[in-house]
């Protein structure tokens, strides 16, 4: 039924031999920002917006129609029983919309780099900031196998073998050497709380020239702003009426499991 | 010599002009804004096919490039890539419109589909407002014998500047919409 | 005034007349006081023509001039002024004909102004959207410039009603814009000109 409503009045384009179904191109979810206005129900089948104070805006009956096709219909993960359940909670009475503006929503944008001239694979990831007038992308964190590999999470064992005694200060830290002479295992020496800022290890390497951008290879957006719900909304570049930004990956997440998630995203 | 004039004369206002102070516009402008910005992009389709096409002499393409130029940001980039590489390649406004006009077909259709989607405008740090509008572009090349030799659809998202400008023409105020395309990022669709 | 003489002199024949009875001497004393009066009159009469001070129309003055001159005078002066009013028409005339032809000829001018179809600057704006190929706007483009007292006049675009407009343009730039833009979307929504009839400044809305 959905898709006859979204099907009607496209019109199809014979150009030469081959035929392009412009509905594919009506249907299809062609920004983020379209991704945004069909999830809240705020624009019509040809993405014409709807006025604040009529009655569709929001139309959660309208919603729970649509959502359907945000979602990637090939993956058994975005196309079931859980979908089905995030569609009922979302369309509730209780507010689930998405915004703009609305934080906890993250970039993460695949980008292949030079690092000491061969080529990596790095993501970066990016959240909205507003400032001054507006808002604009910044860099909350980057993932680089390197970085990790350097600050292992080690195991307890070993971990324990590494430490300054309690009473390094009466010998005036002669004894600290230990902790230098072997790299791997530095951060031992660290305090508990300490995390890794691979930011700032991601700056440090540009700055000193190791690592130069070349280009970026897919972009996907890690979604937190609906209650529990984590969503993941990839680029499906394919033709049919399933195609464009949809979610990829759906997650429900315990209140705890949600802030531990957050952190990796911006941590700080 | 016309666009150096044009160049100079809105310099010349632009002295005059002052930036309006945080606004937010009402439905009804926001429509005539948005509108205003999908014609630039229409603009810019039919001056794509304009130089694209091999009946154009040269000297009116090369007319038209510079139109183009006008209609952009002047640092705004393009970014090609196709189905068989992932690779972007950047190109300069003007960088990609000669290539357009240096391609080895004897014929070529670009054929621009109705749809156009216009995203929200957000307001950057400055206050300028930025938007995104995609269309949906075929292009064709033909042989000398007529043969169809290349195709590929296109998926175009096409950045929009939009900024409030005020100017003094003929002793009178006159406030304007300063709309200017930015960068363009050109993508292959299956299709 | 000379309406007063006119009427004086009537009543003073008419008086005559009456009294034309009265005797030989007293007649011949009214013909002569009479004469007086019509040679005065008939003086004063040229020398208003002669001056530019007449009342009369053209023709009433060529009539009177007439009048004067079958009359049966006998004087070297006024005969003088017969001559210097006679030339006088004689110019006044010519001077009427040049400007009834001038008149007759601006009159043709104009029905022949109006009969030429006129091309408007919106039916330009069509003719340039509509062009069938790019050398026949471009002569459209040329045509229509004349309408403009420069290339670089300015254009304001208007996008609402709330008094928003697009970045001002000129003249030439948005002519070339109908060009390749093959469609005429806009109509005039005011002009001004300058002392030649020549736009300076134009503002378009949305048809």
């Amino acid at each position: 039924m959905l898709i006859i409503f979204y099907h009607a009045d496209c019109q199809t384009y014979s150009i030469s031999n081959n035929i392009i179904d412009e509905s594919d191109f009506y249907m299809m979810t062609k920004q983020m920002s379209q991704f945004f206005s069909r999830f809240n129900n705020e624009e019509d089948q040809y993405g014409v917006k709807y006025q604040p104070d009529s009655p569709e805006y929001r139309d959660n009956k309208r919603r729970a129609e649509i959502l359907p096709i945000l979602f990637d219909s090939e993956n058994p993960r975005t196309n079931g029983k859980l979908r089905d359940m995030f569609i009922a909670d979302v369309t509730s009475d209780e507010e689930h919309y998405m915004e703009f503006l609305g934080g906890e929503w993250f970039a993460e944008v695949s980008a292949t780099f030079l690092w000491k001239n061969k080529p990596v694979s790095i993501s970066l990831i990016l959240t909205v900031e507003q400032e001054n007038l507006g808002s604009k992308w910044v860099l909350t964190n980057v993932i680089f196998t390197e970085f990790n590999k350097m600050f292992p999470s080690g195991e307890m064992a070993e971990r324990e073998k590494h430490f300054l005694h309690p009473m390094s200060h009466e010998l005036d830290f002669f004894n600290i050497h230990k902790a230098f002479r072997n790299p791997q295992y530095i951060e031992y020496y660290s305090s508990k709380n300490y995390y890794p800022d691979y930011l700032t290890l991601f700056f440090y390497e540009i700055k000193n020239g190791n690592l130069t951008f070349e280009n970026v290879d897919a972009v996907k957006f890690h979604i937190f702003q609906i209650g529990n719900w984590y969503f993941e909304v990839s680029w499906f570049n394919r033709t049919g009426h399933n195609a464009g930004w949809l979610i990829s990956n759906l997650i429900y997440l315990k209140d705890e499991e949600k802030t531990s998630l957050l952190k990796f995203y911006q941590p700080k | 010599m016309k666009r150096i004039f044009l160049a100079v004369l809105m310099g010349v206002f632009m002295l005059a002009s002052t930036e309006v102070k945080a606004q937010d516009i009402s439905p009804e402008r926001k429509q005539a804004i948005d509108s205003l910005a999908l014609e630039k992009v229409r603009d810019l389709s039919k001056y794509i096919k304009i130089v694209g096409s091999k009946d154009t002499p040269w000297s009116e393409a090369n007319r038209v490039i510079e139109r183009v130029e006008e209609l952009f940001a002047p640092d705004a980039e393009i970014g090609v890539s196709s189905l068989s590489s992932q690779k972007i390649n950047y190109y300069s406004v003007r960088k990609y419109l000669e290539r357009l006009m240096r391609l080895n077909y004897d014929k070529v259709e670009i054929e621009w589909y109705n749809i156009e989607y216009v995203s929200d405008l957000q307001r950057q740090p400055d206050g300028t407002y930025v938007g995104v509008i995609t269309i949906f572009q075929t292009f064709k090349g033909y042989d000398k014998e007529g043969r169809l030799v290349y195709k590929d659809t296109t998926k175009k998202d096409i950045t929009i500047y939009v900024k409030r400008k005020e100017t003094q023409i003929g002793g009178r105020l006159i406030g304007f919409w300063d709309v200017l395309l930015g960068d363009m990022r050109v993508k292959e669709t299956t299709h | 005034m000379r309406n007063i003489g006119k009427v004086l002199f009537v009543s003073l024949i008419a008086l005559f007349l009456i009294g034309g009875t009265s005797s030989c001497n007293s007649k011949k004393k009214m013909l002569k006081q009479e004469y007086e009066m019509k040679l005065q009159q008939a003086k004063d009469d040229l020398n208003a023509i002669i001056n530019d001070q007449s009342d009369l129309t053209l023709d009433q003055q060529i009539a009177r001039i007439e009048e004067i001159s079958n009359g049966d005078f006998n004087d070297p002066e006024l005969n003088e002024l017969i001559e210097y009013a006679k030339l006088y028409v004689k110019l006044a005339e010519e001077e009427k004909l040049k400007e009834e032809r001038r008149a007759e000829e601006e009159r043709l001018r104009m029905e022949e102004l109006n009969n030429i179809p006129k091309t408007s600057l919106e039916d330009y704006f069509g003719k340039i959207a509509g062009a069938s190929s790019i050398s026949s706007a471009n002569s459209l483009i040329n045509e229509a410039l004349e309408l403009f007292a420069s290339p670089d006049a300015i254009v304001l675009i208007r996008i609402n009603s709330f008094g928003d407009y697009d970045r001002p343009t000129t003249a030439v730039e948005y002519l070339n814009y109908l060009k390749d833009s093959k469609e005429a979307k806009m109509r005039i929504y005011e002009a001004k000109y300058d002392d030649n009839n020549k736009i300076t400044e134009l503002e378009l809305i949305k048809k």
